[in-house]
């Protein structure tokens, strides 16, 4: 992990109407760390994810990735730029293949051999055997591989992760957390968004709390699940619980 | 029982013919080949009258083909497609009445028209999505009809009438402009379009783009591909074709009235044969097009009657929307199997208290 950050938000905001839904986030990550995002349900860790990729268009602050301010830039122009992206549901292109799926994506132009590239990444993420098969047919956890192969395909430095665990059953999510820790010593920064607090324990450098739209609290996750304010937005005020529910 | 094994295992070996052909990587070019042939020796078998049913299936074989286009495999149910047609029909017809040039340079015209068109509306009206993007065009198209009916340069409410003189082509045809020559030449754009669709469509990056965005549009951006720019260029292509088949039809009709090729009636036909022959497919509007053109013509043929198989064109969307809604392909190809319908069947019986 280096110090140079490489995904930065200064006062970012997102309103809804009467509702400040990120509410002047600034947070740093570094190039190379994983960082993770808790919250409770509502907090606004999905649409500050939104107002990253370029899916809203933020009503203050900025967005700098990588040295860029890319701030209001349209999300395949961030996602060409290096930051890829999952969803909170998980959206292969159903009636394509596996193969066909990782074909569609918008590979960097330095890239001279296509197919062999496809042929790496689903043989890293063990899906090389369903390639020919159709998305629909999958099951839930070889959806969320497939995913994380398509954005392999843009060759990021950063990627962001939404609830990469959800619903998978934990020898998946092992994996899963195997080909995250394999790509993240290869030098890929993650961002991830997970309600799993042992995943965030085992896999995150350090995690930050959003409440209320507001980032209320940064730092390794053994200290933040004690913060009285992470408390307080999990459990409530004057709650006599011992920290983060795990 | 014996009898019964029999047909089973005589049905998985032929299935397994088929899945074992269509496997094959150069399936399409015997395909393919297979009904260039087939095409180019039918008008020998027939007279004028089947030739010219033959043109009017595959006119619209290849209109259907070029609506699942957008509506199909973009997914942008696009009701003011028939526009296009009647387009491509008007500015042939100026481009020989009025500028007195042959055929082929009035077909290039309709074609540009038809992207500059197709552009300029589908700048805004992409940015639509559902059931909005349907309304914007369906406005569109009836737009352009009023617009012709008022218009001084394409007839009004007279119509416009084209040259028949064989020399009007542009290059020497011969045996002049007959039955079987625009036959051919419908033959050509037809397995033309087809033949795009499955090149463009079905294999290469940017097809899989055009469904990415169909599937899921913010995963597609998301993955660095401009839907913005996928959706146009997929839209201009599809009306391209349109205006080209309208092109060509005006020249073999020679009379062409704003309430015929620039009426809704072009459109829904076309999203009824897709509909019907399987949605997003490369075999659907084949189908889809061949069913609905030949039932309204052998109605009216062996029946007396032009508007009969319109009822029956109802209840088979309705069979298809309600029980297999990947179309008669989805069918064939077991995309839809049976026992998927019959539990369409047992839901909707449930529902209404049938059974």
């Amino acid at each position: 992990m280096s110090d140079t950050p490489i995904l930065e938000t200064r006062d970012l905001t997102k309103q809804f109407g009467a509702l400040t839904a990120n509410d002047r986030i600034s947070f740093s990550v570094s190039a190379g760390e994983i960082r993770g995002i808790i919250g409770p349900n509502g907090s606004g860790k999905t649409t500050f994810f939104n107002s990253l990729t370029g899916f809203y268009q933020p009503d203050g602050g900025t967005v700098l990735f990588d040295g860029t301010d890319v701030t209001g830039w349209k999300p395949f122009r961030i996602a060409r730029r290096g930051m890829g992206r999952t969803f909170q549901i998980v959206s292969p292109f159903k009636n394509m293949t596996v193969r066909q799926n990782l074909k569609a994506v918008h590979t960097p132009d330095d890239l001279d051999d296509k197919e062999a590239r496809i042929d790496e990444i689903l043989e890293f993420l063990e899906i090389d055997h369903i390639a020919e098969n159709k998305a629909r047919g999958m099951s839930g956890g070889q959806q969320k591989l497939l995913e994380l192969g398509r954005i392999l395909m843009l060759d990021p430095s950063c990627i962001l992760l939404d609830e990469p665990t959800a619903g998978v059953n934990p020898a998946l999510e092992k994996r899963i957390m195997g080909h995250i820790r394999a790509l993240n010593e290869q030098g890929t920064t993650f961002v991830i968004i997970e309600h799993d607090m042992s995943v965030m324990r085992a896999v995150a450098d350090s995690v930050t709390v959003l409440d209320q739209g507001q980032n209320i609290v940064e730092g390794p996750f053994d200290e933040v699940k004690d913060d009285p304010r992470v408390r307080e937005a999990y459990l409530g005020r004057h709650a006599d619980d011992e920290g983060v529910p795990i | 029982m014996s009898a019964e094994r029999t047909d089973e295992s005589g049905q998985r070996g032929l299935r397994a013919r088929v899945d074992a052909f269509t496997a094959r990587e150069d399936a399409w070019k015997w395909t393919f080949g297979a009904a260039v042939v087939l095409l180019a020796l039918l008008p020998l078998g027939l007279n004028s009258f089947w030739t010219r049913i033959a043109l009017g299936a595959l006119m619209w074989v290849g209109l259907a083909q070029s609506w699942n286009m957008i509506g199909g495999y973009a997914g942008y149910l696009d009701f003011g497609h028939g526009a296009y047609f009647g387009v491509g029909g008007f500015v042939t017809g100026i481009v020989m009445v009025k500028l007195s040039l042959p055929f082929i340079p009035g077909l290039l015209l309709a074609g540009v028209a038809g992207a500059a068109l197709a552009y300029v509306i589908g700048v805004p009206t992409l940015r639509l999505k559902g059931s909005y993007f349907a309304i914007a065009t369906w406005a569109f198209a009836e737009a352009m009809k009023q617009l012709a009916l008022i218009l001084g340069i394409t007839g009004g409410t007279f119509g416009m009438s084209l040259p028949t003189a064989a020399s009007s082509f542009g290059i020497p045809i011969p045996g002049g402009l007959s039955e079987t020559f625009f036959y051919y030449v419908m033959a050509a754009l037809s397995l033309g379009t087809v033949l795009l669709s499955y090149l463009v469509l079905e294999h290469s990056e940017f097809g899989y783009r055009v469904q990415a965005v169909r599937d899921d549009e913010n995963a597609a951006e998301s993955l660095g591909i401009d839907t913005t720019r996928v959706k146009r260029q997929v839209y201009v292509l599809s009306c391209v074709i349109a205006a080209l088949f309208g092109s060509v039809y005006a020249y073999h009709i020679t009379f062409i009235h704003p309430n015929d090729v620039l009426g809704s009636l072009i459109t829904d036909q076309m999203v009824i044969m897709v509909l019907l022959g399987g949605l997003g497919t490369i075999y659907g509007p084949v189908v889809g097009g061949l069913t609905v053109f030949l039932l309204s013509r052998m109605s009216s043929l062996f029946l007396g009657s032009s508007t009969i198989y319109l009822p029956l064109i109802g209840v088979l969307i309705m069979l298809v929307v309600l029980f297999a809604p990947s179309g008669i392909v989805g069918l064939l190809n077991g995309q839809t199997s049976r026992a998927d319908v019959k539990k369409n069947v047992h839901e909707l019986a449930d529902k209404f208290d049938l059974l």
